[in-house]
């Protein structure tokens, strides 16, 4: 299972004011906000835990299936590269890249490797982007898993969780997809059953 | 306050930051902020800080867990405004 999120870092300047009264108190906790006020640059450290907390939602909403919003109470701890993201007793290991462009999180439940790749857009449309982020997506999945694209698509759950189908049926891997402005990014994961089986050469 | 002053107030309030103009003309009880407006997840917190600022109440993170379209926005403010 994956969660991943990106944040346009133009996009994130011109959309929200993160200086507006009363909003980092809204989001963060006394530790993150403390994470903020010594950070180099608070304005990265704002969005890179933001994208944390978005990412660990997307992970927390797969395993139990919900939708609801606060942002606050999944709290974010951080070192040098990486963090972890607590929800109630739910925990989870989140791998942030930070750009000159864009930060993108990515959330496990175990330590393990980014998977998510970032889509760089000429124009920010969110119609536009949110359906060229699901075709490169569907056209990776059908190149991995040798199915033909006309018969995947994806489909969202009453919670908003995305899911692949091959025609009628629910294809086992799991998937996080996510755009802002002029970015996407998106993520595939297989269960084990999934993977290729090895090939053993007896002499 | 009557509902369709409520829904006019929080229209006004929404209209900065919503990404689908056509779901927005046509908004309305059923309207989802994510799902129909596309308003961007970050911005659920100005929606809220200025919906705090406009009937002068204040939201604890409990009030914002469900505040994810016009509906349940409409009763928490309701509730904050007769409690």
């Amino acid at each position: 299972m994956v969660g991943n999120d990106i944040v346009d870092i133009v996009e994130a300047k011109k959309q929200s004011n993160w200086q507006r009264p009363g909003f980092l108190d809204k989001i963060f906790t006394a530790k993150e906000q403390q994470y903020i006020s010594k950070a180099t640059n608070p304005f990265i450290m704002v969005w890179r835990l933001w994208s944390m907390k978005e990412a660990a939602y997307k992970l927390y909403t797969q395993l139990y299936p919900s939708r609801f919003y606060n942002p606050k109470a999944f709290k974010c701890s951080v070192n040098t590269l990486n963090g972890k993201v607590k929800y109630k007793d739910f925990e989870c290991y989140v791998n942030t890249k930070i750009t000159l462009l864009y930060i993108l999180s990515e959330a496990h439940l175990d330590k393990t490797d980014m998977i998510s790749e970032a889509v760089i857009f000429n124009k920010n449309d969110y119609k536009t982007l949110s359906k060229i982020t699901k075709e490169i997506l569907l056209n990776k999945i059908s190149d991995r898993y040798t199915i033909p694209k006309s018969q995947l698509r994806i489909s969202k759950s009453e919670f908003g969780i995305p899911s692949v189908y091959v025609n009628l049926e629910e294809l086992n891997i799991d998937i996080s997809i996510s755009h802002h402005g002029n970015y996407g990014a998106y993520a595939v994961s297989d269960p084990a059953r999934f993977q290729k089986p090895c090939r053993y050469t007896i002499a | 306050m009557t509902n369709e002053e409520l829904i006019v107030k929080l229209k006004a309030i929404v209209a900065p930051y919503i990404q689908d103009e056509a779901a927005f003309k046509t908004l309305n009880e059923d309207t989802d902020f994510v799902k129909d407006l596309k308003v961007n997840s970050a911005n659920l917190v100005d929606i809220i800080l200025d919906i705090e600022d406009e009937f002068d109440i204040r939201l604890e993170n409990e009030d914002m867990e469900q505040m994810l379209d016009v509906k349940s926005a409409m009763a928490i403010v309701t509730s904050k405004l007769n409690a």
